[in-house]
């Protein structure tokens, strides 16, 4: 399993165990934040491939 | 940084919003609740302890609901009394200056409502217009509101996100960045009780911190290597 899945299914079976509702929201947060980094290097990676195959470097 | 959040509501202990609000409150960090009806349930205010009290604080809330594209009566009166010439404005005033002035707002209809051509017509932002000249005459800085549309149906997992944008607002640095928002994430996630996780979970925790920290890297590294590129 990649470590992005990894991450959060395990984040997600803290959140379920946790007794607390403020650090659910809290672990619930977490989870969404990777989940905009992740998107965030991808994009970003896909900028950078983009940029080297530019047609006027050709 | 301390915040103070002044709240008006005449029925705080009926409203479900403000009561939820009120159990979100950030724990160990320098916040203080001031619910006006309940100080002044007379409505006679003590300006000489209100003005105190702001200048004890760096990050000034008006939390409330949206009455008639207003604030509540008493909270208006608040801020004629205390918002005195000589004190937040003046030749003599200014004593506000460099502070964080913003809005936490509940509201009974949809968020789209408020916009041209929506129920209300009007935007948010054109119609706390008031406030912000308050921000301006007093040279604070005005803060992006928190506005919270029918919280009645909310469901859960919006509850929770709307938790942590309460805490957010109360708590984090001004700027609104990813950057900024794993700082104050990884922050929380540092003093979390671990007494209220299941017992290993604690560790678990602490490598979505490094995760958090590792994808930081991650991301201004390629940053750096677009800049290269976009110059070459």
């Amino acid at each position: 399993m990649e470590e992005k899945e990894w991450i959060t299914s395990e984040l997600e079976r803290v959140y379920h165990n946790s007794r607390d509702y403020k650090q659910k929201a809290l672990l619930a947060e977490t989870i969404r934040l990777l989940q905009e980094q992740y998107l965030r290097i991808e994009q970003k990676e896909g900028e950078l491939d983009g940029s080297l195959w530019s047609p006027k470097d050709w | 940084m301390k915040t103070l959040v002044v709240i008006s509501h005449p029925e705080i202990a009926e409203s479900g919003s403000q009561q939820y609000l009120l159990s979100s409150v950030p724990e160990k960090e320098a916040v203080t609740v001031h619910h006006l009806e309940s100080i002044y349930p007379s409505g006679q205010i003590d300006i000489e302890a209100e003005q105190r009290l702001l200048m004890e604080h760096d990050r000034i809330l008006f939390q409330f609901p949206f009455y008639w594209y207003s604030s509540p009566a008493l909270l208006k009166k608040w801020q004629d009394d205390v918002l005195t010439d000589g004190f937040a404005y003046g030749a003599q005033g200014s004593r506000l200056a460099g502070k964080e002035f913003g809005l936490i707002l509940t509201i009974g209809v949809k968020a789209t409502a408020y916009q041209a051509g929506g129920k209300e017509g009007f935007s948010i932002s054109e119609l706390t217009k008031p406030y912000q000249a308050i921000a301006m005459k007093t040279k604070m800085t005005y803060l992006q509101p928190l506005v919270i549309p029918q919280f009645a149906y909310m469901q859960e997992k919006q509850k929770m996100q709307l938790l942590i944008a309460y805490q957010q607002m109360l708590t984090r640095e001004r700027e609104d960045s990813l950057a900024s928002r794993e700082k104050w994430l990884i922050h929380e996630l540092e003093k979390t009780d671990p007494a209220t996780l299941a017992s290993g979970d604690e560790q678990v925790i602490q490598q979505a911190i490094e995760r958090i920290e590792e994808n930081r890297e991650t991301i201004d590294e390629l940053d750096a290597i677009l800049e290269q590129v976009r110059q070459s």
